[in-house]
Order: C-alpha cells, then sequence, then structure tokens
C-alpha cells in the first residue's frame, strides 16, 4: 500500500503551476539561507575579531574593539542583511506574505516606541539597569519575530 | 470575503500548488484566500477571474446585494 502510494508520487504528473511553486520555494528558502549566512557572518566576526572585552549582551559598548577594515566589512554586512535583503524580499513575496511581514515590522516599531521608555521610566525608579542599545535592538527584534509569528497563526 | 476558489480549483482538480503557481503567489495565500482570511488585491483578483474565465463577482460575494 505505502509503495504504491510513493510510486504514484514519483510518476504523477507536476503541473506548470506546481512547478512554479516548487521554484518559489527554492528562491524563498536560498533567500533565507542567504540572509541567515550574511547574519552569522557579521555576528561571528564580531565576536571572534574583537579586540577588547565588549560584549553583545552586557551593552559595554566602549570595550568592543575591531579592526577598522574589518569593522567596515561587518558593516556594510549588516546593511545587507538588516536594510537591503529585507527590502527586496518585499519584491519577492506575494500580497498574502506582505501583509505578514508588515505586521512583524509594525510589532518590532512598537516594540522599539513603547520599550525604550518603558525601561528608562524602570530604570529611573531603580528597578532595572540602565537601557542600552543592545537592549533596545533586542525588544525590536523579539517584537518583530512574535508580532510576525502572531500574523502567521492569525492570518 | 466568501469565494469560489475551492470549488473552482477542485473543478479542474488542481492542488493549491498548482493554483499557486498558475496565479504567481504563494501557497499560503491560496490556502488563506479559499478559507477566507485574506482578501486579494484587486490586481489578483482580476488574474483568478482571468485564470477561470469568470467575472470577478461570479468569483468573490462580499455579501452586498445590489439591484439590476
Amino acid at each position: 500500500m505505502m509503495e504504491s502510494i510513493m510510486t504514484d508520487r514519483k510518476t504523477r504528473q507536476v503541473g506548470p503551476g506546481e512547478a512554479r511553486s516548487m521554484a518559489r520555494r527554492r528562491r524563498y528558502f536560498t533567500y533565507v539561507a542567504f540572509g541567515g549566512l550574511v547574519g552569522g557572518i557579521a555576528g561571528f566576526a564580531t565576536g571572534f575579531f574583537d579586540q577588547g572585552d565588549g560584549n553583545l549582551f552586557a551593552g559595554d559598548w566602549e570595550l568592543l574593539r575591531l579592526p577598522p577594515a574589518l569593522a567596515l566589512v561587518i558593516a556594510g554586512l549588516l546593511l545587507a542583511g538588516f536594510l537591503a535583503l529585507p527590502i527586496y524580499s518585499f519584491r519577492l513575496i506575494d500580497d498574502y506574505q506582505r501583509e505578514q511581514g508588515l505586521i512583524g515590522y509594525s510589532g518590532g516599531y512598537l516594540g522599539v516606541m513603547a520599550g525604550f521608555p518603558t525601561w528608562a521610566a524602570l530604570y529611573g525608579g531603580g528597578f532595572v539597569p540602565a537601557p542600552h542599545a543592545f537592549g533596545i535592538f533586542a525588544i525590536g527584534f523579539v517584537s518583530m519575530c512574535v508580532s510576525y509569528l502572531y500574523a502567521r497563526w492569525r492570518l | 470575503m466568501k469565494n469560489r476558489l475551492k470549488v473552482l480549483r477542485a473543478e479542474r482538480d488542481w492542488s493549491q500548488a498548482e493554483l499557486a503557481g498558475r496565479l504567481d503567489v504563494s501557497r499560503q495565500a491560496v490556502n488563506a484566500i479559499e478559507t477566507g482570511k485574506h482578501d486579494p488585491s484587486l490586481p489578483l483578483a482580476f488574474r483568478i477571474a482571468r485564470l477561470f474565465g469568470m467575472r470577478i463577482e461570479e468569483i468573490f460575494d462580499d455579501g452586498e446585494h445590489h439591484d439590476g
């Protein structure tokens, strides 16, 4: 029984639409893999070549030291990964995916707009450490991911 | 918005991926339109209508009744 099903799948003619859908999926996964690679290289290079005692998670930026040329390369990769690739991806996807993406980006924006002053107020009251850049970035990034997943789930 | 996309697709024995490829959208978009979770843009609605050789209002129903 199982064997006959597998044979059916192997021999079934793939229509022109399905072939285009498969190509679309391949393009999408290539894009995701490339984006991950760019982000991974930038993150690895920052951590590996840091000559100071800086730590992204602790936010002690004044201790972060990179060779100037490498810093420029990493900056270029980050601009590609966080700016050029997302803008390019919006040209590849359809209206439905674009709606989900925009909800994700809106969630990230709102997370930063609400997160920073809230954090600052809590710091003023002595509840939490002082706000720092990576923390604000993390709030934006996590808010974006959660909003996007919510959109994928609900829409 | 209600629509007849699933019925029209089934009549042609097309999978969602097949229809998605013919419309140049993702399979998830076809699924979302079929289940009424997502309303297609006007250009996509025209593409759908053209693909099935029908008028948009023969496929999509916004629930409004129009008098002749």
